[in-house]
Formats: structure tokens, sequence, C-alpha cells
């Protein structure tokens, strides 16, 4: 059985669109609050764990090393671990780990994310997050997979938008009650929602959790250290994460398997074992409202398809039965990545120890679990916290108290001074491989090839090298046909950088036929939006013979394979999203 | 500082790679071939034997944001703990040993590569690495700070170019009898950063390194064992970081030797960074190692012989500390890295068999 590790403080900066303050001046704000909450100073602090997304946002190669000093860790044992959107949970993870080695008595955890330093939109950073050799060339976008996994989310369980934007429409009336919050709003509606723009459908506006900037952080000490600290420790009972294999169009969309593993993991460490009885406030992760529904089911709280009717039924409302997001969540009080998973942690923290405010659920809560995802819809990372039954205390107001952030407007960030700016200006020449080179041989001469295993019995599209269940090489090349099945789709309005399209692009993940869930990332062509349908035949596009350079884009794209549901593209109405609101 | 009375054990090492280029093969091809031969070396199936996996790697490096995502299916490591460590390959040791410890994990996999012929572009990935508002704007190459460096450490300490230079060609007549060597014939004096010249410069290398770490329990008889690990840093600016020693590596080596148990005077094998040769003079003093006999520091030939491998450059100076330990040359060994210019992190592990 592992060492007792609790949480004691927490803290963080105020969740903004666009900080006055660098990266480094938030932690600084969120640690120092931290420290201050549980009267440490950083001379007590024995480790510092960092966690930040993607460094192409603060424009920082080894943004780790950069952030030290803000973080408080000059001249400690410091370490940046890094799950995509799962790490900021992830980083109370690796603050469990390094005091439950026995290597650190009291460390501080700090989730850093300064987005709005790339431009022209912090879209950018995710462009790159794609396979380099065959989706890149598509121009895919972060929008398109969520998109793609709404949709395929909503057809596999029947459902439509309405079930979906209840949960934004809660979790931003929460937000009203975080002082911290960027997104809170009292008086929202299910048909503002479903009014907003649609930017890539099924994603509307108000989907969305936008771009945000912000820090937070806790401490995290051992037994000995958090009984002398503190009267009231949320003990970490439970950690777990779990990453998904990199061929996302291999698996089904519709659910999370990736989070109900690291669930499982956490449960069982915590001694948990029904999750809906012994569970009594959750943070799933909601940078999308159709993902705080998704994630509940994976963290095993509902049965598939089943947490919008609970939702609807006002389970999850933060009087309900089982309160989610009684923060606001990320759709309430922002998302600056990183920092918005450990922001869960930290209201965990605060619940668990009856410290919520205006935000406590009702009631004697005495365990609670908080959750990220990220990647290609990939990573799970899950903490199960717990007072013990400890007594509770009754606060009357709610932290964070007096949050700070200087927010500043577009136009004043564009005129501020010294605004430096800079490119990354570095160039790849990636090797194919074996495997890959080998398909982009076939598609110059019009053929899919794919790889088989014959221990799984798999038909592997992508094709690859060695088979990532069995670990074992593949053992052969086999060609599959050029039709298949559109397994989901979007109808994307907006590019990467929120400029609208006249010209709806529709990507779409189409399993081939002749193998078993094998497919990929294309585009959809020569339909009308309207009629696109999961479950549609369709059939590549070649580009001719003397066109076809070896690239995934010899395919042009897929259509119909019924002659009469062929047309031209038709234009629809732009969408126009002024700088101020788009996602 | 409470000792390590938990032990960690090396079950497996693996490496692929180790030359200029690896044209033809991607990156996942050669993680998959590493991998498969330090499981093999190991005697586990990934699938069902290891609990936790560790990447070390860095976005930039990799020209690919979220890089963890490309990781799992060539480590065998779908839908299982993975997680990246965005530092050297030490810190993925030092994250292993913590994850053992806890209980979490009874086998840990840790892994970390270079395809640094990838990258067209390498130097400006450094020069990225560098204060985008205060430093950047100067164009000052990231290295010129190693020159700058090494110019005050031989003002500070009295020592000589030409001790430089010996460590250089020292190094690499030492790797001329390493297979993963690739740079053991370098001689040119040629000044890049005056007083750092060529060859006392790293040149990069392709190349993959996995280690299987396990519990006391699970690791065979006669292994050796990771009992010290410990990792600092100093200041990230570069106009308030200290340019006299490497403290962070004094930080790193006493933590990592207090939770060993062991002194400098009890190593007997010592593979640490010399990324640039003054580094490797450095590096001994911070390890208390300055006395360890020549033939015992980077016997491999070290970076200067093997290449600049980035981020793995840890775990190729901990492959060569445990191939040494295992051969039988020596029973306390250490591994020491440090991330390059302009970051001042650094990681030790102190090895006994």
């Amino acid at each position: 059985m592992s060492p007792r590790v609790a949480v004691v403080g927490a803290g963080m900066s105020r969740f903004v669109r666009r900080a006055q303050e660098t990266g480094k001046e938030l932690s600084w704000i969120a640690t120092r609050e931290a420290l201050a909450s549980c009267e440490l100073k950083l001379d007590d602090v024995d480790a510092v764990c960092l966690t930040s997304a993607p460094d192409a946002f603060d424009g920082v190669h080894r943004k780790g090393d950069y952030l030290a000093d803000g973080a408080g860790a000059w001249a400690k044992p410091y370490m940046r671990t890094y799950v995509g959107g799962g790490s900021g949970v992830f980083t109370a993870i690796q603050g469990w780990y390094t005091v439950a080695s026995g290597l650190a008595d009291v460390v501080v955890c700090v989730a850093e994310e300064k987005m709005s330093s790339c431009q022209p939109h912090p879209q950018g950073a995710f462009l790159t997050i794609f396979d380099n050799i065959l989706e890149r060339p598509l121009g895919p976008n972060l929008l398109w997979i969520f998109a793609l996994e709404m949709q395929r989310y909503m057809q596999a369980y029947g459902l439509d938008k309405r079930d979906i934007a209840q949960v934004a429409v809660k979790n931003k009336r929460n937000a009203a009650e975080h002082p911290a919050a960027l997104l809170g709003q009292a008086d929202i509606t299910v048909e503002d929602v479903l009014g907003s723009e649609t930017l890539a459908w099924p994603v509307q506006r108000l989907d969305v959790s936008p771009i945000s900037d912000g820090a937070v952080a806790i401490v995290m000490a051992s037994e000995d250290a958090a009984k002398r600290l503190t009267d009231r420790p949320v003990w970490i009972q439970g950690v777990g994460w779990n990453l998904d294999t990199t061929y996302w169009t291999n698996r089904d969309l519709a659910y999370p398997e990736y989070v109900e593993n690291a669930a499982r993991m956490a449960y069982g460490m915590a001694g948990v074992n029904e999750p809906r009885k012994e569970i009594q406030v959750a943070e799933p992760y909601d940078p999308f409202d159709y993902k705080e529904l998704h994630h509940l089911e994976g963290l095993l709280l509902f049965d598939r398809g089943k947490a919008p009717e609970a939702a609807a039924d006002g389970v999850t409302a933060r009087d309900g039965d089982l309160p989610c997001c009684p923060s606001g969540g990320l759709l309430g009080v922002g998302n600056p990545i990183a920092a918005a998973g450990l922001m869960k942690i930290a209201e965990l923290f605060w619940q668990l120890r009856g410290e919520a405010g205006a935000r406590q659920v009702p009631g004697t809560p005495e365990r609670g679990v908080a959750q990220a995802w990220g990647d290609l819809m990939q990573v799970g990372t899950v903490v199960v916290m717990g007072n013990g039954g400890g007594p509770l205390a009754t606060a009357t107001q709610s932290p964070p108290f007096a949050p700070r952030a200087t927010s500043l407007s577009d136009q004043e960030f564009r005129s501020a001074t010294g605004a430096v700016e800079q490119r990354l200006d570095t160039r790849y020449e990636w090797d194919p491989g074996e495997a890959i080179g080998a398909v982009l041989d076939g598609l110059r001469e019009q053929r899919i090839l794919a790889t088989t295993c014959i221990s799984c019995g798999r038909t592997l599209v992508p094709a690859r090298k060695f088979c990532e269940r069995c670990f074992r090489p593949t053992d052969g090349w086999t060609e599959v046909p050029h039709t298949g099945t559109v397994e989901t789709f979007s109808i994307c309005h907006v590019t990467w950088d929120m400029r609208p399209l006249d010209e709806p692009q529709i990507p779409a993940v189409i399993r081939l036929d002749g193998t078993s869930e094998g497919g990929f990332l294309h585009l959809v062509g020569e339909v009308a939006p309207d009629d696109v349908r999961a479950g549609m035949q369709v059939e590549a596009v070649w580009k001719p013979a003397g066109e076809r350079v070896g690239s995934i884009l010899d395919i042009e794209y897929f259509r119909p394979l019924e002659p009469e549901l062929r047309r031209e593209l038709v234009a629809v109405a732009a969408v126009e999203l002024p700088v101020e609101i788009a996602p | 500082m409470e000792a390590m009375a938990l032990r960690v054990g090396v079950a497996g090492i693996g490496w692929s790679g180790f030359s200029r280029t690896t044209e033809g093969t991607s990156y996942k091809e050669l993680m998959f071939e590493a991998a498969r031969s330090a499981y093999a070396d190991a005697g586990v199936d990934p699938r069902s034997d290891i609990d936790s996996f560790v990447c070390c790697s860095e976005d930039i490096e990799e020209g690919t944001s979220i890089f963890d995502e490309y990781v799992p299916d060539q480590l065998g490591a779908v839908q299982r703990p993975v997680q990246t460590v965005a530092s050297d390959g030490l810190f993925g040791v030092a994250t292993a040993v913590m994850l053992i410890r806890s209980g979490v994990a009874s086998a840990v996999a840790v892994e970390s590569h270079s395809k640094a012929s990838d990258v067209v572009s390498l130097g400006r990935v450094d020069r990225f690495a560098m204060d985008p508002v205060l430093n950047r704007p100067l164009g000052v190459s990231p290295t010129a700070l190693a020159g700058l460096e090494m110019r005050r450490w031989l003002h500070v300490t009295g020592r000589s170019e030409s001790e430089c230079a010996d460590v250089a060609a020292r190094n690499r007549a030492h790797a001329a009898t390493n297979r993963r060597a690739s740079y053991a014939d370098v001689h040119d004096p040629t000044p890049l950063f005056d007083p750092l010249t060529r060859e006392q410069t790293a040149e990069p290398a392709d190349g993959c390194v996995v280690l299987v770490l396990t519990t006391e329990e699970r690791t065979p008889e006669g292994s050796v064992f990771i009992d010290g690990v410990g990792w600092s840093q100093d200041a990230p600016s570069v106009e308030s970081r200290d340019w006299d020693r490497a403290a962070a590596a004094e930080r790193a080596a006493r933590a990592a030797y207090d939770r060993a148990g062991v002194e400098p005077g009890d190593v007997e094998l010592a593979e640490v960074d010399d990324t640039f040769a003054y580094k490797q003079l450095q590096h001994l003093e911070a390890l208390g190692l300055s006395d360890l006999a020549e033939d015992r520091v980077n016997p491999s030939g070290g970076a200067l012989g093997e290449g600049h491998l980035r981020e793995a450059n840890g775990l190729a100076r901990a492959l060569a500390c445990i191939e040494g330990l295992r051969s039988g040359d020596a029973r306390v060994g250490l591994a020491q890295s440090w991330r390059g210019v302009p970051s001042t992190s650094a990681a030790v592990a102190v090895m006994r068999r």
C-alpha cells in the first residue's frame, strides 16, 4: 500500500482572455497564493512539479526550464510532466508520486498556460498535433476532431444538440459564483447556446470553452507533514492515467475507453468498488459541453449514452445527487489548458474541506473525482480525493479570494509597449520510415496499402511495421478497396484561426472496406452538406497519374458511392466571429 | 534526506541508431527497435509486464505539438499509463524511481530518443529556448553561451584550453572501440565560439535508448541498481545564473549521493555530460570526481564520441554506465546529464552492482 499524501493548500490566478502578466508572473501569482493558503514559505518546499500544454503557446522551447523561477523552483528539484490536455490533473499525480516515493515531504504543483501569446490564433499550436505525413497535408484543425467525436457520440446514442447544450448552461451558471471565472453567466439559457454561431457542425460557439490565460498551484504533503500543517487535509486516495493508440481513426469515438481504464486504476487504488455510491462530487473535463457527458460515462458514473438524461433530470446540478463541475468547469471558469485541469483538483480540495462558500455542494461530501483528457482524443488522467469523513468548515466566502491577473482587450494587447513578434522558423524533413514510405509509394500508384497481423487477425490502415496490440512485427502487405463508410463527419464553417469559409469543408473519418476498423481522416466532396450522413458509402477520387506524388493528397477527396447524391458543393452563409468572442 | 531503502533495479537495456543519420527509418521504427531489445533483455512482455511508461521529449524538437500522442504504439504501451517528462532522459529515470517507490508501478520503461537528422534547423530550435524578450532579439547563437561559460570557467579555475582539448582527444580515443560511436575521428581545432572549438563540441546524432526499471523483487540477481537520483536547476535567466560553477549538477549529485549512501570517493566509473569538453571537467568538479582516473571517466567516449543525442544524452550516459557495471569493470558508477544550452537543468544517477 502506498504512503498517504494530502493536498494542504491551493491558489490560482484569475482566468482571463489575455493576461498582461507573463507566464512566469501567472505562475508566481498561483504559487504564492497556494503557499499563503497553508502558511508555508518557499523554503519549506522540497520539490516543484510543473505542467503546461504545448510549448508553441508560449513561443518558448523547453518552457519548463523557462518557467522555473516563476513556479518557485529556483535551485530545487524541479520537473515538467506533460500529457496534453490531461496535464493539469496529471501534475497532481506527479506531486503524489514525488511525495509517496519518499523523495520529498512537501511539494508545490504548478500548472501554467499563457495561450494568448500565440498569434494570429492560439489554435495554431494545434495544427502540428496531427500526423506529420498522413494528416497534416489535409489541413486539419482542433475543431475538426472535436466535431467528429461529438457527432459520433450524438449519433451513437441518438442525442440532439439540446441534450448537449444544457451542460454549457449548467457550468456557465455555476461559474457565476467563482471569483476567478472568465465565463460565468447566471442567466444563460439553452436557447443562447443553440443560437450561437456554428463553427464546425455540430460544434457551436457556446459549446466550446475559449482560449484563456491563467495558472493554478496546489501544495501536497506527506502524512506527517500534512497533519502538522492542517486540521483538514484532503487525501489523494487514488490516481490513474492511460494513453490510447495514436491511430485515433481506428477507434470508436463514441466512448472513451482510456478514461475508463484510468478511472479503474484510480478507483482500484482508492478501494472504490461502486463509484456511483462512493463518489459525491465530480469535476470531469469539459472543454466542450459534450465532453463532460462523455467523460462521466467513461468515469463509470453513468451508463453509456445515459449521462445526458441524468443531466436533464438535474442529477449533475450543484444541488443534485451527483454535482458535476460545481466550479463551473472549463466552460465557465475558463480554459487555460493545463491550469484548467489543476483548477479541478483545487475545487475538490475546497469542496471536500467545506470551504467552497456559495459553490459548496450540499451535504457532507467525503469523496470526489477529478479528470482531464487530451492528445488525439486519447489520454485520461484521474484523481480520487477524500477527506476521510473529517469535519467540514462552514465558509461564507468563496475561494479563491481576490484572484489576480490583469485582463487586456485585443486593442490594449496589440498596442502594449515592447510587444515582441517572433516566428518559430524551424524546418523538419521527417523520415516516413519503411511502413509509411511504402504507403506513399502505393498512393502514387493509386493503391491503398495495408499491413496485416496474423496474431490478432487485423488489417491495419494506416499501415504500420508493427502491431501495437500484439507488439510484434506485422506479417505482410495487402491492398484494400478504395471504397468505405463515413464513420463520422463535420461541416466546418471557419478556419483554424476563426476566419469564415465560403465553402464549408467536410472532414470525415472513413472506414475502408475490407478492414475491421481501419481508416483514416480525409475530406468528403461532390456532396451537399445536408446530405452527408454517418454510415454513408463513399469512394476515393484520385488525382490523375501524372499529378500523384506519393502523398495523402493523391486522393483528392471521397465522394458518395451513390451517383444521385453527388453534386457541386454549395456555398453557405459565412460565419463571422468578432475577435473578442471567437473561441 | 532519507536514504532510498526501497531499491530500484535495471532489468533491461536496449538501444537503436547511434549514428549520424538513420535514413529510411522513422522515429517510431527507431523506438520500436530499442524497446524490443530492452524488453528482450529484461525478459518481459510490455503488454502485460510493464506498469508504466515514461518518455522524455520536447515538442519543438520533434516538430509535433503534444508529442506523447505519437509514442504508445511502438513501445507496447497502448491503453497503459504513459507520460512525457519534458526533459533529459535521466529525469525520466528519476521519475521511474519515484513511480516504483510510490508503489504505483513495479516495472517502468523509460525511453528517450534523438532524431536530430529530421530537424533541418536544429540551431533555431535551440535559439527558441532563449528568453524571447531579452535574449533572442540579440541574434546570438545559444551555443555562444557555452563559449561565454567556458571563458568564465577558465578564468575562475585557472585551468587551460589545452586541458579541454585533451578531454576531447581522450574521449574520441575512448570512442574508437565503442560500436555506438560515430565521431571518434573528429580532429578540428577551428574555433566556433572562441575559446570553444569544433572538436570540443559534440555533434548531433540519431539514436534511441530504452531502460526497463523494476522493484528489487522483480530485478534479476546480479543486476545493476539505481541507488540514488538527484536533479536540480539554476536560474533560467542567463543574467542571474551562477557562471562560475555547475551549481545544479552539484545539488543533483549531493541528493543522489545521500540517497545512495555513497561518497564521491566510492565512485569507480563515471559517465558524465561532455557535450562541450570543458563541461566534462566542470561537471567532474561538481560531482566531486576530479581525482577519478582518466580511464574511468567516459570510457564510452561520451557525447563527443557518440554524438549529441539531444534529450537522450542522459540515457546514453546511463546505458554506458550500466554496461560498464554489468561487465564487472566497477562496482559503483555514476551517470550525469545536463540539458545543454541555454538550460541549467542537470540530473545524476548513482548505481551499484
